[in-house]
């Protein structure tokens, strides 16, 4: 059993080796980069599974934790990063036509190696119990995610959507930490721990707290993309790489979700900031249930549907987090986001092959795909199906978690919209699919995808089909050890 | 090897199966049969490993979901009933599968009518193992699938297409009542496990539980999947598919999963007197009803689906009498009669060439010498000649008959007596006498691989009465038939025999004609009409409703959806300020609302 904090000094390691191959490397081919970024990331995802979540033991145990939640989230990160660089490898072609190089790869082996990075401040961030550590890594996922989002230098829609998320990203950036130092003046510290003690003394309202409380809330609303702090999410979705976006909306979501559950389980218990949190997190579930849903109605481009998808997404999961306190809510966070990894992942890579062959990644370039790639169609069958939360997907029972964490907290107001916009989700999510089968294909050449892909495809897709009919090892997995689950002791 | 995992191999070998000639083998016909047989000999042989050892103690499950208030485990029963099940399901599955490797040669879909066989093999096996509510409904629903899916394999022509959309929408209609059924139970005792279900209801009285209601709800899953009146009317219709289809599913394993089931919860049949009525009363009606249709039908297959029927029914009679007994020793002695039968049926059709009128054979005893006296093991089996399986088994429904009233004995002695004759008409007409056509003149026996299973499975269909059989695998507790029981059971047998002789030897066409029985009492008319008149009107209304009022809200409200989605999206103007300015006005918002009281 090795502490878990070497997970994240191997994953930075192999980052700096990833840009020194890429950088002393006389090889003009910069696929290996991503094949041991691949190999190195599958390594470490191994190693979760030896790694003891021993709270007690380590001496920096007051800013991170390795507990079973914090490990099931930085297997997520890893995940996520490893389809992400497979993905890179399908889009690298793209990427190549739009950087300037000597080479015909330069500028690819960066590429690469940067989400590894970001994957280090994800795992880290999974682990944050501290202000400033979640801070800090929060940022170090941020600044990567400036860097890859613009990566396309001369595309003026990558170079543009960069712009904005930086400036954007750095106003969220700006009033969250603006809200740690209210925090911190009146508590005078920055561990979670220490400050819910602080709160549960305090008997009285506290204004200032509050008000940082709420800062703190709309800088992780940035981060995890919910309305009214969802207005770049479409710009920036559709501008960025399509790598980069299926990370954005996976990687930077989850991250935001964990600080938001670690955030959110020290203030909500407090009785005096419950009512008006509660308020707040209800108001912006509805918001970006109802928004989310909607403005993707009328979309003709799919990265751009997803992008409202992800805001809806965000709301649903907004829903079990208003409801901290149920037995469940934890759970059906967490499994929510592990089904949405699954199919998100799976949509993208998917629209990645697709594109490469067909020039774009509107709807309508994937009519008739049911007759030129049967596989790929169907992959693409069971990400929508489980996007719109069918039975017999992972959807399905991500959605009844929630839906049940729901009914037991009492909040019916948002279990009615959240049925009614998952009826509109049907709409949109079923477009696509309207267009792969029923469709006259422009040509009929089938989309030809390479092994790694196709294997990863078949994977998620398998995944989402096996979660969808077996849930129970994740959710005993997120359940944790019996010692720190009130509900398997009370057997 | 573990034995608590042989169920498991049992369960999932055919599985397997399924997914290696889906994905892997539908090129090549042989090995896709091949890939079949194995797996469903893998599955006998564990079924007889699992058979010889002792009932583990434990219970064998792991946990599907889990949530509060509903506990679905996925697991499995061994006892004595499944365990018989399971030899009778796997054993004369596996015949079929060797018999079918014959039967389908050269057809274009045999990859897929294997992988269907095999995927059927998974859904029964699954009934057969379910321990709880939830998983049985889920494989006898599966069970359904496969069916469907066989008995329309030949999708081009016009007949098994309709045969399939009919048998799987009668088996819903009796399915749906089946989960309310389920869903009552559930409701009442917060389980689905059959074992728990028992235990809670022999402790406490539940006020809001109508045991008679939830019974006969889950009796409609037997009428659906066991053919009983008034769902009765798929079962012929689902001769359409191929023969060894028919033998397997349409009459020895899949048609008795309804009286299994009844077997399997009996404690709540034995727990509602009314419900006991209503069974007994439905089986009796079906065997009555069904051996009349059979004696003017002329279809070789047909004649033995209403026969399926009948005996159908008398074991869904005999649980209705609560004897179990009696009804699964009928269900395991018929399992291997009628797959004889059916298997028969096949070879005569296959030698000829496709023809089923029983007017158009005749003679092909000398042709088919094999086939003529497996059949005739069969045949003597069905109608109860003493010293076939039979004889014993139909003694013992008679006795449970008899245990209700003289009408339930009278009944079910006119069914011995209709299926005697009908029995025997078939044979006389199809076997001796003088060829009528053709190509009865050329009939020939079929290949070794179809012949064998005929004399594999002739064999128990004439033993499967007699001490080693009962003894391993229907244990009787005590229940002598009185001694008049086993006159009148001859005396049927006999009488029925004797006339359909004198009436049909050397016949060359029908001598009798009844309209109403061989329209089938006009069930299929009357149930088209009952649909135009009531089902089709409403559908009708509902649909003027629809275009008029309905779809007129729904327009009005989609539209309004998409024209706020557009007005949404009007927010996203591209504009870097704006974004910035409309994130500040959020902040502001919320702040506001916050730090006021």
């Amino acid at each position: 059993m090795m502490p878990a904090i070497y997970l994240e000094a191997i994953v930075l390691t192999l980052g700096v080796l990833l840009v020194l191959m890429e950088a002393f490397s006389n090889s003009e081919e910069k696929t290996p980069v991503a094949w041991l970024g691949i190999v190195g990331l599958t390594f470490v995802f191994i190693l979760t599974f030896f790694t003891a979540n021993d709270l007690s033991a380590s001496p920096y145990s007051a800013f991170y934790h390795a507990d079973f939640r914090a490990i099931f989230f930085k297997r997520f990160a890893l995940l996520t990063t490893i389809v992400v660089l497979v993905l890179s490898i399908e889009y690298r072609g793209v990427v190549q036509k739009y950087v300037f190089g000597s080479r015909p790869q330069a500028g690819l082996g960066e590429f690469y190696a940067l989400p590894v990075f970001t994957c280090a401040g994800l795992m880290w961030m999974a682990s944050a119990v501290d202000f400033i550590m979640i801070f800090v890594s929060l940022e170090l996922v941020t600044i990567s995610f400036y860097i890859l989002v613009a990566y396309m230098r001369r595309n003026a829609g990558s170079l543009e959507a960069g712009v904005k998320y930086l400036i954007l990203s750095a106003l969220s950036t700006g009033f969250f930490v603006y809200g740690i130092t209210w925090i911190y003046g009146v508590t005078g510290q920055t561990s979670l721990e220490k400050i819910g003690a602080i709160l549960l003394g305090l008997k009285v309202s506290h204004g200032p707290l509050l008000f940082g409380f709420m800062l703190v809330l709309t800088g992780l609303g940035f981060k995890i993309a919910c309305a009214p702090f969802q207005i770049w999410v479409p710009d920036v979705y559709q501008g960025a790489p399509t790598p980069v976006t299926a990370f954005l909306s996976v990687g930077s979501k989850a991250a935001g979700f964990i600080v938001l559950m670690r955030v959110a389980e020290v203030f909500l218990p407090v009785p005096w900031i419950n009512h008006k949190a509660v308020t707040i997190l209800v108001a912006l579930a509805a918001l970006s249930l109802l928004y989310g849903n909607l403005a993707a109605m009328p979309q003709h481009n799919l990265k751009r549907l997803m992008a409202y998808s992800s805001i809806a997404h965000a709301g649903y999961i907004l829903i079990a987090v208003a409801c901290i306190g149920s037995r469940y809510a934890n759970i059906a966070v967490s499994f929510y986001l592990a089904g949405y990894l699954l199919m998100t992942l799976l949509t993208f890579l998917v629209m990645a092959a697709v594109a490469n062959q067909a020039g774009g990644d509107d709807i309508v370039h994937f009519n008739g795909l049911g007759k030129r790639s049967p596989y790929l169609a169907f992959a693409m069958l069971a990400a929508m199906a489980s996007l719109a939360g069918i039975p017999l997907t992972v959807g399905f029972f991500g959605k009844f978690l929630i839906f049940y964490v729901a009914y037991e907290k009492g909040q019916f107001l948002l279990m009615g919209i959240g049925v009614l916009t998952v009826a509109a989700g049907f709409y949109y999510y079923f477009k696509v699919v309207r267009a792969m089968y029923w469709k006259e294909p422009a040509d009929d050449t089938p989309v030809r995808t390479s092994p790694l892909t196709g294997a990863t495809i078949a994977a998620l897709a398998f995944c989402i089909f096996f979660l969808g009919v077996y849930p129970a090892p994740v959710i005993r997995a997120l359940e944790g050890p019996p010692s720190d689950n009130p509900r398997l002791l009370a057997r | 090897m573990d034995e608590s995992s042989l169920p498991w191999i049992i369960l999932l070998a055919p599985l397997v199966s399924v997914a290696v000639i889906v994905f892997l083998t539908q090129g090549s016909r042989t090995i896709s049969a091949g890939v079949s047989i194995l797996a469903v000999l893998v599955s006998f042989v564990a079924s007889c490993l699992v058979f010889h050892a002792p009932d583990p103690a434990g219970v064998n499950q792991i946990t599907w979901l889990d949530f509060p208030a509903l506990h679905v485990p996925i697991g499995v029963t061994i006892d004595q009933l499944s365990k018989t099940m399971l030899i009778v399901v796997t054993g004369i599955g596996a015949l079929i599968h060797i018999y079918s490797a014959g039967y389908m040669k050269g057809d274009d879909g045999e990859s897929r009518y294997f992988a269907g066989l095999s995927l059927f093999m998974f859904s029964m096996l699954g009934i057969v193992l379910a321990n709880n509510f939830v998983m049985m409904f889920i494989f006898w629903e599966l069970v359904g699938v496969s069916s469907y899916v066989l008995i329309g394999h030949w999708f081009f022509r016009d007949a098994p297409p309709a045969a399939a959309n009919k048998a799987f929408i009668t088996n819903r209609i009796g399915d749906f009542g089946f989960m309310l059924g389920i869903l009552m139970l559930w409701l009442a005792t917060k389980s689905v496990v059959f074992t728990e279900i028992e235990k809670s209801l022999g402790v406490s009285k539940f006020e809001n539980l109508n045991l008679t209601a939830a019974t006969l709800l889950i009796f409609c899953g037997t009428i659906g999947k066991s053919a009983q009146f008034p769902l009765h009317v798929w079962l012929p219709d689902a001769m359409e598919g191929p023969t060894p289809v028919s033998a397997l599913i349409h009459a020895a394993t899949m048609v008795a999963a309804g009286v299994y089931m009844l077997a399997r919860v009996f404690f709540l049949v034995q727990a509602s007197p009314d419900a006991q009525w209503v069974i007994a009363f439905i089986g009796t009606i079906t065997s009555l009803m069904a051996a009349s249709m059979a004696i003017q039908q002329n279809d070789i297959k047909r004649i033995l689906a209403y026969s399926t029927l009948s005996q159908l029914g008398y074991m869904v009679m005999a649980i209705g009498m609560l004897s179990k007994e009696a009804a699964m020793f009928h269900l395991f002695t018929h399992a291997f009669f009628k797959a004889l039968l059916f298997l028969g049926a096949g070879a005569v059709i296959y030698g000829m060439h496709h023809e089923q009128d029983i007017w158009k054979m005749g003679g092909l005893g000398k042709k088919m010498p094999l086939t003529c006296a497996t059949f005739a093991v069969g045949t003597l089996a069905l109608i109860g000649c003493p010293g076939f399986s039979g004889h014993f088994s139909k003694e013992m429904i008679l006795a449970a008959a008899l245990s209700g009233s003289k009408w339930t004995f009278a009944a079910a002695l006119a069914t011995a007596f209709l299926t005697s004759f009908y029995m025997v008409r078939l044979f006389v007409v199809v076997f001796l006498g003088e060829p009528k056509t053709d190509a009865a003149k050329h009939g020939h026996d079929a290949p070794p691989v179809m012949a064998l299973p005929l004399v594999i499975l002739a064999i128990p269909s004439f033993l499967a009465g007699y001490g080693f059989f009962i003894s391993h695998f229907v244990p009787l507790h005590g229940t002598e038939a009185p001694g008049f029981v086993s006159l009148f059971a001859f005396l049927a047998f006999a009488s029925g025999a004797v006339m359909a002789v004198l009436l049909y030897r050397g016949k060359k066409e029908d001598p009798i004609h009844i309209g109403l029985l061989a329209n089938k009492y006009y069930f299929d008319e009357i149930y088209a009409a009952l649909i135009r008149w009531t089902q089709e009107l409403l559908a009708r209304q509902c649909g003027r409703f629809d275009r008029w009022v309905l779809d007129g809200l729904v327009r009005l409200l989609s539209g309004g959806t998409y024209a706020a989605g557009f007005a949404l999206r009007s927010f996203q103007v591209g504009n870097l300020q704006a974004y910035a300015f409309l994130f500040g006005a959020g902040i502001v918002a919320f702040l506001w609302y916050v730090v006021s009281k």
